[in-house]
C-alpha cells in the first residue's frame, strides 16, 4: 500500500557465533551474555514459512540488543522486540 | 470567574441587527490589516501593562479575567474597568460576564434575546462556514441563541454536526478557559526596498530580513513561535500575513521556507518589507508543553499544526503509528507508519 512503512522492520547486522550457533560478537562488539533466546515459527502453511531464532543479548558496551537468525536465508538481523 | 471583553469599535464591529447597514466611524481602518494588527497589539499591551493575562485571537478584540486584577486596582471590578478605560482611551467597548461569549455580547451591546448571528465570529472557523451555520439555523426557525440551547445535543449534532455542537456549548456557557498569550517583547525588523524590487530580489530581501531578525540581540537565543510578514505598498497602504511555525524555531532556513511562499500573496510592488516575531519560545532544544483544553479546540489546533508541519517539513514529515497486529510474534507486524490524516 503506498505511503505505508513498517515499524520495527529487521535490519541486517554482522554477527559471529560460537559452535552452538549463539552470537559471540555483534558488529564487532563482544556479547557479554545471552539473556534469553526463543524460536518463532509462523506461516509454515505457506510457500514462504518464517522461522527465526531470537537472542536477547547484553553487549560489552552496555547495550541490550535483540537479534535473530533467519533460518531460510541464514542471515542475522537486529530488531526491536 | 469574571471575564472582560474589550472591543476596539473601529476594528471589530460585527454585522448585526440594527448595525448591519454601515460601518461604525473609523471602520475604514479595516482596509489596512497592518494598522489593524498594530492597533490590536497596542491595546493588548496596554492591558498587559495593567497586569492582565490577555487572549486576543481576532483584530480589535481582547479578553481577560478580572479576578486577579481587583487587588491591584482598588479592590473591585469597577476599579479594574476604570483603569482599563483610562489606559485604552476612547473608542473601546467593554463588557463583563462569567464567560467569554457573554462578555462579548455585553461589550457589543447585542439585543436580547440574542440572535444566532452573534455566533458568527465566535466559532473559530472561517466566515463562510460560520455563515452557513447561522443561515441554516435561521432557515429552520432557530433565530435566537436561547432557541438553540433549548435543543438537545443529539439533535444539534445530527443536524449541524460538530460546528453546531460548538455553537450549542457556547450558548450554554460551556467554554474552555481563557488562553492568555505570554506577553512578548517587541522584536521586529524592516528594510527599505529599491523601486521595482520583485522576484529573486524580493526573495533575497526576505533572506536579509530573516537574518537581521535572528541577529537581534534582544532575542537572546530564544526560538520564534510565529511571524508577521508585512509590506508597505508602493501604491499606498500596507499588507501583512501571519505565519505560524508549527514548532518553535530559530533556523533561518525554516523561517525562509515558510515565508517565501507568502511573498507571492503581495498585492503589488512594495517599498519596504517588515518582519515581526509574534512570540518568543524557549531556546532551542527546550520542550514546549502543549496544553489545550477541550476536544474541539484541541482538534482544531492539531489540524492547524499538522498543516504547518507539512508546509514547512514536507508531506512525508508527519506520520502516524497504525496498530496492525499487536499479538503477532513477529514484531514488524505490530504496527505500520502511515501518513498522518488531514484533520
Amino acid at each position: 500500500m503506498p505511503g505505508l512503512r513498517r515499524l520495527y522492520a529487521p535490519q541486517r547486522v554482522a554477527v559471529r557465533t560460537d559452535a552452538r550457533g549463539a552470537p559471540t560478537t555483534v558488529e564487532g562488539v563482544v556479547v557479554e551474555a545471552v539473556r534469553e533466546e526463543w524460536l518463532v515459527e509462523d506461516r509454515w502453511w505457506t510457500p514462504k514459512p518464517l522461522r527465526r531464532h531470537y537472542f536477547e543479548l547484553a553487549l560489552e558496551d552496555g547495550r541490550a540488543l535483540t537479534v535473530f537468525r533467519a533460518a531460510r536465508a541464514q542471515r542475522w538481523y537486529r530488531q526491536r522486540a | 470567574m469574571e471575564i472582560a471583553c474589550v472591543i476596539d469599535k473601529r476594528l471589530a464591529t460585527p454585522p448585526r441587527p440594527g448595525h448591519a447597514g454601515g460601518p461604525w466611524p473609523g471602520r475604514a481602518d479595516l482596509q489596512d490589516p497592518v494598522a489593524a494588527a498594530e492597533a490590536t497589539e497596542s491595546m493588548v499591551r496596554a492591558l498587559e501593562a495593567l497586569g492582565a493575562g490577555v487572549e486576543s485571537e481576532r483584530p480589535g478584540e481582547a479578553f481577560f479575567a478580572l479576578d486577579g486584577l481587583r487587588g491591584l486596582h482598588g479592590g473591585s471590578s469597577a476599579g479594574v474597568l476604570a483603569a482599563v478605560r483610562r489606559a485604552l482611551g476612547k473608542g473601546k467597548a467593554i463588557g463583563t460576564a462569567p464567560t467569554r461569549f457573554a462578555a462579548f455580547l455585553a461589550a457589543g451591546d447585542w439585543p436580547r434575546p440574542v440572535p444566532v448571528a452573534a455566533l458568527r465570529t465566535r466559532l473559530g472557523v472561517d466566515g463562510r462556514e460560520a455563515e452557513d451555520l447561522v443561515e441554516a439555523l435561521e432557515r429552520l426557525g432557530i433565530e435566537t441563541v436561547r432557541a438553540l440551547t433549548d435543543l438537545g445535543a443529539d439533535q444539534v449534532a445530527d443536524r449541524f454536526g460538530l460546528l453546531g455542537l460548538r455553537a450549542l456549548r457556547l450558548g450554554r456557557g460551556e467554554e474552555e478557559p481563557l488562553r492568555p498569550r505570554a506577553p512578548h517583547e517587541e522584536l521586529g525588523e524592516e528594510i527599505e526596498l529599491p523601486e521595482g524590487t520583485a522576484g529573486r530580489q524580493l526573495d533575497r530581501a526576505l533572506e536579509l530580513l530573516v537574518d537581521r531578525l535572528l541577529a537581534t540581540p534582544q532575542r537572546r537565543g530564544r526560538t520564534l513561535l510565529g511571524l508577521r510578514l508585512g509590506a508597505r505598498l508602493a501604491a499606498g497602504g500596507s499588507w501583512s500575513v501571519e505565519q505560524g511555525l508549527g514548532r518553535p524555531s530559530a533556523a533561518p532556513r525554516v523561517l525562509r521556507n515558510v515565508l517565501a511562499p507568502r511573498l507571492e500573496e503581495l498585492p503589488g510592488p512594495a517599498t519596504a518589507l517588515r518582519l515581526r516575531a509574534l512570540g518568543l519560545g524557549p531556546p532551542a532544544r527546550d520542550q514546549l508543553e502543549l496544553a489545550v483544553g477541550g476536544d474541539e479546540p484541541r482538534r482544531r489546533r492539531l489540524g492547524a499544526a499538522v498543516r504547518e508541519v507539512r508546509a514547512t517539513q514536507g508531506a512525508e514529515a508527519l506520520l502516524k503509528i497504525l496498530p496492525v497486529d499487536a499479538s503477532s510474534r513477529v514484531p514488524e507486524r505490530w504496527a505500520m507508519l502511515t501518513p498522518y490524516p488531514e484533520l
